[in-house]
């Protein structure tokens, strides 16, 4: 697919190089750049001041525009608060730059790209106006005026056309030819040569395009290399006239030269070699679209797994739907998503993921019939179509499906474990679009994903309405927030030596009046997911804060484990938020740990890692919780200032332990007493199993056995007792 | 009916013929007997406006600020009117309201955006919402909403629409205070101390392939790819004939989407000229701009419509709404003939529950929450109050 941004590029060209003066290629610049990237606020800097700034409504805040401009990436704006922020730099001597700034979402890559090349076109229209404006004075400059602004529609006109070649979807060589004649017209009579870089070490020009009858010979060449080495156009005398040579791009590297002779001397051909630049630029941002819809059209299947793609898969569906003879002909198509797969592919690197992935597509081309498609989505998204098959027969595939992944592969040297939960949508109707069957498909998927890994679901209309559900419970859940209706029990954590209660983990409790009770595993992703996890998080941490520090009185050393989401340590203020809290509370921060799922620290390895190390330093401690569940790498047990592990409960589920199970968790308990880590068992349910975790040396533990989360009010007595010897639940 | 609470809002409807009776009869079951702070009024060109504006203020008391446009139909909790009026009313002590109007000059349009947005001036309210009426035939209506967003700045949402005058596309009208204007943006800044909720859909999708636009100036589209726009669009839709006949059978919507980074920023075609084979709609087409044909089913429309609601109400911190104001494309009437605008003010009341609804067909929605472009088409913008 064409993207988004490079169809902006074309519109934005336009609309800034119409401006006659530089105060309105500025706004217009501004305004345009802020729509197309969705930002809220832009502003450009100039000779060190705020030129131009859109969306501030009058309270412009100028020292942190130039902050940015400087280098700062956060925008404080009054009664926005902190916005993303990007400056593009104009090009020329000056630290002149374009700014966007964006409440929701960082700036990614390809929007980087973007707004550089419309920075840089910015400053192109600027220097191309200032130099107007001086030869103004000048003679001749009524007339000059006028072939400037023709030029000036020329180049828009020819870019149009490239445009238009490219999203025609023309092939390749007919794209560079309209580069070429495009700068031909553009520089009036001028010969021009595109000279592009082969792959390859030594990186050989060959001529990709020509046009006025020039072969693109030894003089080109040297032209291009040089315009290419110096990174930006050229301009120099040859025997029989002047050579302008410009760099082109394609995705940010450097590709190859946009080689233009003149007759005469280089004196007269300023503005040429400016309009030669300007005219590179934009080649260079369309071709680097080029090549993406080369690279989309030449791949229609899946180069790791050697499936079809998704626009193959849903070409293939369309046909499929379309021949179909009647409604009772029924078309299934089955939704894959992988369980795990992200860890695997995180611990082992890319290169394993990539092996995992193309034995996944084996399997599942082995539990389908010849005739059936699968085919690779995405990621480690699959899907599969079925043809002649009712939703029963679709759904003993999917079964096929989970029971074949769910067995080990072998990877790198290892075996690895994953799963993959399947969502399954049959054809109803005579008329049914492709896109709509596979995205039932993919909603049964989400819905088979939420009850657990490794199931099979039939994608029922009230998914529909449950993803419109969902969207009330966000409301809910900023109600229950605001109106106190969240609740915390505590569990203790035991000593497993003594009996002794040394801590309580806080866990969180929601009973809705409209929803009854709430399990915290269905609504803290959805409260992730629309960003209300860091009020609710803080909320808990507030709450216990102060709730521990009362205990303390008649309890001096008791501590307090509180769960942190992921999206919490990412929050800018994470550090002072902990720590006001606990001032707040008057709690020491030594007594407060906090725990984190492993697979928060292993899907974003440097996440908030800065964070943690602050807190680390003003005594807090940090606990992995559900260790052993991901396959992570033990470099963030390094790299992290870790204090505790917590075993997760699938290690000691088993009403008796077998051998298996408690050597593992004698491996952990090794492990942490290497390191000097604490470890907590988690979930232990029985005696058999609390006096084998004794036994085995692990410090700690938490269970039904021990004690259930319990009351804040209820707690004191149970704490004042000796639990283990007096198990409790 | 409780008297004056903290705040409140109503709804009223009326298709009398007679303009006194049937502004008196709207704004009487909007108001309740309460003293309102803002009235808005929507209604057809074909009333005696003067009289009409007259008979709401009768029953709205001096106070009230009264805002409102003509339009290409009303809807309510009653249904849909053509030809009729909307009322919706608001009160009480945690609502403030300051108004303003400003001409719209044919070589400045953005200037009047950036003055009637100035009425957000001197507001304090935790939560604050301006909301724009602004007249359908001025032309360049982005750069109406662009003004209005660069006084108001990125703190608070506008909303809001373009008006019209039935079917006609000739003179669209806004109400002020008690005088009744053309070619002027009005402007109300609401502020209140309970969350306002925004929501917006259209339930329209692309049809490939996609088209340059090769030349264009303004709303006029003269080439696509290219060649003539008018030939194109003919031979897309397989049609032979004139660009009458071609706007008027049914096909009257041709609505293309721009490519935009969240999907697409759609605009409406409703006219073509035989001699210059170009076409035209209401709102800027920029030249070098990649544009799809749209397309779109009835139930796509109407789940928009159900979104746009939901996603509204979901903005309200998980309070019920007070009521909403409504800001429907005239255009998504073509879409959704035959009975159609029943199923979505069906769909409508079911999302916004018992709350009281009011609202017009535009000729462009205004809504910014998030990013800086405010002005959408075959859209609908709901503005939820709690």
């Amino acid at each position: 697919m064409l993207t988004w941004s490079t169809h902006l590029l074309t519109e934005y060209f336009t609309a800034v190089n119409a401006a006659d003066d530089e105060r309105t290629a500025i706004a217009s610049a501004v305004e345009r750049a802020t729509e197309m990237v969705e930002a809220e606020v832009g502003a450009v800097v100039r000779e060190g001041r705020v030129a131009e700034a859109y969306g501030f409504g009058g309270m412009i805040p100028e020292a942190g525009l130039l902050a940015v401009a400087a280098g700062e990436s956060l925008l404080e704006v009054a009664d926005l608060g902190e916005l993303y922020a990007v400056a593009s730099p104009l090009g020329g001597e000056n630290a002149d730059a374009l700014i966007v700034c964006r409440a929701d979402e960082s700036f990614g890559p390809e929007e980087r790209q973007m707004l550089q090349g419309m920075a840089q076109v910015l400053g192109l229209a600027l220097r191309s106006i200032r130099v107007l404006a001086a030869e103004r004075h000048l003679r001749a400059e009524k007339e000059r005026q006028a072939t400037t602004a023709q030029t000036r529609q020329r180049l828009v006109e020819s870019l149009l056309t490239i445009q238009r070649a490219i999203s025609g979807r023309r092939p390749l060589p007919e794209i560079l030819d309209a580069v070429t004649s495009g700068a031909a017209e553009l520089l009036d009579g001028a010969t021009v040569a595109l000279l592009l870089a082969e792959g390859g070490p030594d990186r050989r020009l060959s001529v990709a395009s020509t046009c006025g009858g020039t072969d693109g010979g030894p003089l080109h060449e040297s032209a291009a290399r040089a315009a290419m080495s110096g990174g930006a156009v050229l301009i120099r005398p040859d025997g029989t006239g002047t050579m302008i040579a410009a760099p082109v791009r394609v995705t940010g590297e450097m590709a190859g030269s946009l080689v233009a002779h003149l007759p005469g001397g280089a004196e007269q051909y300023t503005e040429q070699r400016d309009q030669l630049a300007a005219f590179a630029q934009q080649v260079s941002l369309a071709l680097t679209d080029a090549r993406t819809v080369e690279a989309v059209r030449e791949a229609h299947h899946d180069p790791i797994t050697g499936l079809p793609n998704r626009a193959l898969f849903l070409k293939i569906l369309n046909r499929v739907l379309a021949s179909r003879g009647t409604a009772t002909d029924p078309t299934s198509v089955l939704f894959i998503d992988l369980d795990r797969f992200k860890a695997v592919n995180d611990s082992l690197g890319h290169e394993a993921g990539d092996q995992l992935l193309a034995l996944v597509a084996r399997r599942l081309r082995s539990c389908v019939r010849a005739s059936d498609t699968t085919a690779r989505l995405g990621g480690d998204e699959f899907a599969a179509l079925l043809h002649d098959s009712p939703i029963g027969a679709a759904t003993i595939v999917g079964e096929r499906i989970v029971a074949s992944i769910k067995e080990p592969f072998r990877v790198a040297g290892r075996e690895i474990f994953i799963g993959a939960s399947v969502g399954v949508a049959t054809s109803r109707e005579v008329v049914e679009r492709s896109e709509t069957l596979l995205h039932n498909a993919d909603v049964a998927m989400y819905r088979a994903k939420k009850e657990g890994p490794g199931r099979v679901l039939v994608y029922e209309t009230y998914m529909h309405t449950e993803a419109l559900d969902h969207l009330n419970l966000r409301g809910d859940l900023q109600r229950a927030l605001r109106e106190g209706e969240f609740r915390l029990q505590y569990q203790p954590l035991i000593r497993l030596a003594d009996g002794v209660a040394t801590g309580v983990e806080a866990l969180i409790r929601w009973h809705s009046p409209t929803r009854g009770f709430v399990s915290p595993v269905d609504f803290i992703p959805i409260a992730e997911e629309f960003g209300l996890i860091v009020d609710i998080g803080q909320w808990a941490l507030e709450t216990s804060a102060v709730q521990v520090a009362r205990w303390r009185r008649d309890f001096p050393d008791l501590g307090l484990n509180v769960n942190v989401s992921g999206h919490q340590l990412v929050h800018p203020r994470f550090a002072d938020n902990v720590m006001r809290a606990l001032a707040i509370a008057g709690l020491p921060s030594s007594a407060v740990t906090l725990e984190l799922t492993e697979s928060v620290l292993m899907s974003e390895p440097d996440l908030g890692k800065a964070a943690l190390h602050v807190l680390r330093g003003l005594g807090v401690q940090l606990s992995i919780d559900d260790f052993g569940t991901g396959y992570s790498s033990l470099a963030y047990l390094r790299e992290l200032p870790v204090d505790e592990l917590k075993i997760d409960r699938a290690f000691i589920a088993r009403a008796e332990l077998t051998g298996e199970d408690l050597a593992l968790v004698r491996t952990i308990v090794e492990l942490a007493q290497i390191l000097g880590l604490r470890t907590v068992a988690e979930g232990i349910e029985n005696a058999a199993q609390l006096s084998a975790l004794r036994r085995l040396g692990c410090g700690y533990g938490q269970g039904y056995h021990l004690c259930r989360p319990t009351d804040p009010d209820e707690l004191p007595s149970r704490l004042a007792r000796a639990l283990v010897e007096d198990p409790v639940g | 009916m409780q008297i004056n609470p903290h705040r409140w809002f109503g709804a009223g409807q009326s298709s009398a013929a007679d303009a006194a009776k049937a502004g008196a009869e709207a704004a009487a079951e909007a108001i309740g007997g309460r003293d309102p702070k803002a009235v808005f009024v929507f209604c057809s060109v074909a009333y005696d406006l003067p009289a009409l504006v007259a008979a709401v203020r009768d029953e709205a008391g001096p106070d009230a600020a009264i805002v409102g446009s003509t339009t290409m139909g009303e809807l309510g909790n009653a249904g849909m009117t053509v030809g009729g009026v909307a009322v919706a009313a608001l009160g009480g002590d945690g609502f403030t309201v300051h108004t303003r109007v400003a001409p719209i000059d044919q070589h400045d349009p953005r200037a009047a955006g950036a003055d009637a947005a100035e009425a957000l001036r001197g507001l304090h309210d935790p939560n604050r919402v301006l909301i724009l009426f602004c007249d359908g035939m001025a032309g360049r209506p982005h750069e109406i909403v662009r003004g209005a967003y660069s006084t108001a700045g990125a703190a608070w949402p506008l909303v809001g629409g373009f008006g019209a005058d039935d079917r006609h596309f000739e003179k669209t009208y806004q109400i002020h205070g008690d005088a009744v204007v053309s070619e002027s943006v009005v402007a109300l800044a609401l502020g209140s101390d309970g969350p306002i909720g925004i929501g917006m859909a259209h339930g329209w999708r692309r049809t490939e392939p996609p088209m340059i636009v090769t030349k264009s100036h303004g709303a006029h589209i003269y080439r696509l790819d290219d060649q003539p726009a008018l030939d194109v669009l003919l031979r897309r839709n397989n049609f032979d004939g004139t660009a009458d006949e071609f706007f008027d059978r049914g096909r009257a919507l041709q609505p293309l989407g721009l490519s935009r980074r969240n999907g697409e920023d759609i605009r409406v075609i409703h006219a073509g000229d035989d001699e210059e084979r170009s076409v035209w709609g209401t709102a800027d087409v920029p030249q070098g701009a990649l544009v799809w044909l749209m397309e779109a089913d009835r139930q796509a429309l109407i789940d928009g419509a159900t979104w746009s609601c939901t996603e509204a109400i979901a903005r309200l911190d998980g309070l019920a709404p007070l009521g909403v104001l409504a800001f429907d494309c005239g255009g998504r009437r073509a879409g959704l003939v035959e009975g159609g605008m029943e199923e979505e003010i069906d769909a409508m009341r079911t999302a916004l529950g018992d709350a009281p609804f009011v609202g017009f067909y535009t000729t462009g929605e205004i809504a910014r929450v998030r990013g800086a472009s405010g002005l959408h088409h075959l859209t609908l913008v709901t503005l939820a109050l709690a």
